[in-house]
């Protein structure tokens, strides 16, 4: 008996498509299925389980209506059920000269997330019932400047959904810290130290310290940690020590002309010509700093030393030299 | 579904501080459809309808609003969702729900894009013992989708990836970076000395 009907369902399989190519060519929308063909197996058809001996009778998509509201049939996440769904879907791989396998029994539907019951409708639906747990953006802060003007400091945290065999993920803990140097209250002295202090986790182009915690297993931990360091980092910044004073010249940040080797020499050359007329002493030293070109050789120098060579810094350069001695 | 339920219950108890919406006992309901369990949080409205969710009726005294704390919200910069999968038209389907979910809930959007697959590749021996020279190849494939948004409050944020991850299809897994903006805390406003002005500079 399973024999024959199994037979009998792939002769039909086989019928079935010469039929739905004509359907498909006559252009009516017909919804197809194994039912076109037969009456062969039996007075009940279709709907007799052959090996239960129970007549289901005709799925429920013959008995759908076309307005009906399909949050009801479809509430929550459910496997692709072929009952309840009146579409002709097809999935699979076909059999040679074939077409897909229809949905009736069909394991790949079944298999594959469905969005049946996420349809725009019910979307829509959820986010009526959702939208009073949300709040607005404040409106004074529309753009990032103003965001970046009230609110400089920038906590960066990771959430990890997954399946598995644990639900924790252990980089979920990480934070990083991030905040302009230039909106906390650092005078000169104690932003350089900072700048010293942070070494690595500062970057000079965008003028972003970013400090990152994973020490501690949770989140909350590592996030008080980090604004425990921001405290101690501004805190030392601000304390001057005694061993301070010993800064050298190589120790400094940036390139001061006053006191270095090029003043020394560009005065050494300037008494030489006897520019100024007189002999040597420190008030015609002083004389000669005073005049424009030595202060426009004395920011070329400047800028070529902090900010490396480049076209217009060396040209910048070459004019200051050429005025300084009247070329 | 173990850490939805984790989620669910955090909401619960971040709700009742934010929010103080008063929930029935465990106030969840389980439909069953097919071969799986769902939980619904029921929400108590007072505006929805509950035929609308084809859901049973609970019988709740008094439907409580939404009452708000003075607690203040976090600030969003920047939320970035990124989803992960082995199948692209799942991810496609669920970039349509996530992006309609943002519209809808009114949070603006930033980029939506693919990022590019990735392919771990893996040549194995075919047979047991011997036969060196036949093997057989596989490869994983992962497919990415990342959805950016902007310039939403810790409320809000709670609300949409509670709901989309509860909606995250199977075989599909997300990570979400959060970036929060805070004020510089007044302990870092001026140094603590300043203020003291009879203590000494501590030194260390």
């Amino acid at each position: 008996m399973a024999s024959r009907t199994s037979k009998t369902f792939l002769s039909l399989g086989r019928i079935n498509i010469p039929l739905l190519g004509f359907n498909k060519s006559s252009g009516k929308v017909k919804y197809a299925t194994a039912l076109s063909i037969n009456s062969s197996s039996g007075n009940k058809g279709e709907f007799h389980c052959h090996y239960k001996g129970i007549y289901a009778g005709e799925p429920r998509t013959g008995k759908m209506p076309v307005d009906q509201d399909w949050t009801a049939v479809y509430p929550a996440a459910a496997p692709f059920r072929p009952g309840s769904i009146p579409l002709p879907v097809r999935m699979g791989y076909p059999v040679k000269g074939g077409i897909p396998p229809e949905k009736k029994g069909n394991l790949e539907l079944i298999k594959i997330p469905n969005f049946l019951h996420l349809t725009p409708a019910a979307i829509k639906k959820h986010c009526e019932a959702l939208k009073p747990f949300c709040t607005e953006w404040p409106s004074a802060l529309e753009t990032d400047t103003k965001c970046d003007e009230h609110f400089p400091i920038k906590l960066e945290s990771k959430e990890y959904v997954s399946a598995g065999p644990s639900l924790r993920n252990p980089s979920a803990r990480i934070v990083h810290l991030r905040v302009k140097l230039s909106s906390l209250n650092l005078d000169d002295h104690a932003r350089k130290k900072m700048i010293k202090l942070i070494g690595e986790r500062y970057c000079k182009n965008t003028d972003v310290l970013t400090i990152k915690t994973d020490s501690c297993p949770l989140r909350q931990q590592n996030y008080d940690y980090a604004m425990y360091l921001l405290t101690v980092l501004y805190h030392e910044s601000w304390k001057t020590e005694v061993w301070e004073a010993e800064k050298t010249v190589a120790d400094m940040e940036d390139y001061s002309w006053e006191d270095s080797p090029s003043q020394k020499n560009i005065l050494d050359v300037l008494l030489r010509m006897k520019v100024a007329g007189e002999g040597d002493g420190e008030e015609v030293r002083q004389q000669l700093l005073g005049r424009k070109d030595v202060q426009d050789y004395k920011d070329s120098v400047t800028r070529l030393k902090n900010e490396g060579e480049s076209e217009s810094s060396m040209l910048q350069y070459k004019e200051a030299v050429k005025k300084v001695f009247n070329m | 579904m173990a850490s939805l339920m984790v989620r669910r219950r955090e909401l619960f108890s971040l709700a009742r501080i934010l929010s103080g919406v008063s929930y029935l006992g465990p106030a969840s309901l389980s439909v069953c459809s097919g071969h799986r369990k769902c939980n619904i949080t029921r929400l108590h409205l007072p505006l929805t309808p509950s035929t609308s969710f084809h859901t049973t009726v609970l019988t709740s005294a008094a439907q409580s609003a939404i009452t708000v704390t003075e607690e203040p919200d976090t600030l969003f910069q920047k939320l970035v969702v990124l989803v992960k999968g082995h199948d692209r038209a799942v991810l496609d389907s669920y970039e349509f729900f996530a992006t309609m979910t943002a519209k809808e809930l009114g949070i603006s959007l930033g980029k939506v894009f693919e990022p590019p697959k990735d392919i771990e590749r893996l040549t194995l021996l075919k047979s047991i013992h011997i036969f060196k020279k036949h093997r057989v190849q596989y490869e994983m494939r992962t497919h990415y989708r990342c959805i950016e948004l902007h310039h939403i409050t810790g409320c809000t944020a709670q609300v949409y990836l509670e709901y989309i991850q509860r909606n995250l299809p199977e075989g599909v897994a997300m990570e979400v970076t959060k970036t929060a903006m805070e004020k510089v805390p007044d302990h870092i406003l001026e140094p603590m000395w300043k203020e003291i002005p009879t203590d000494d500079k501590p030194s260390q």
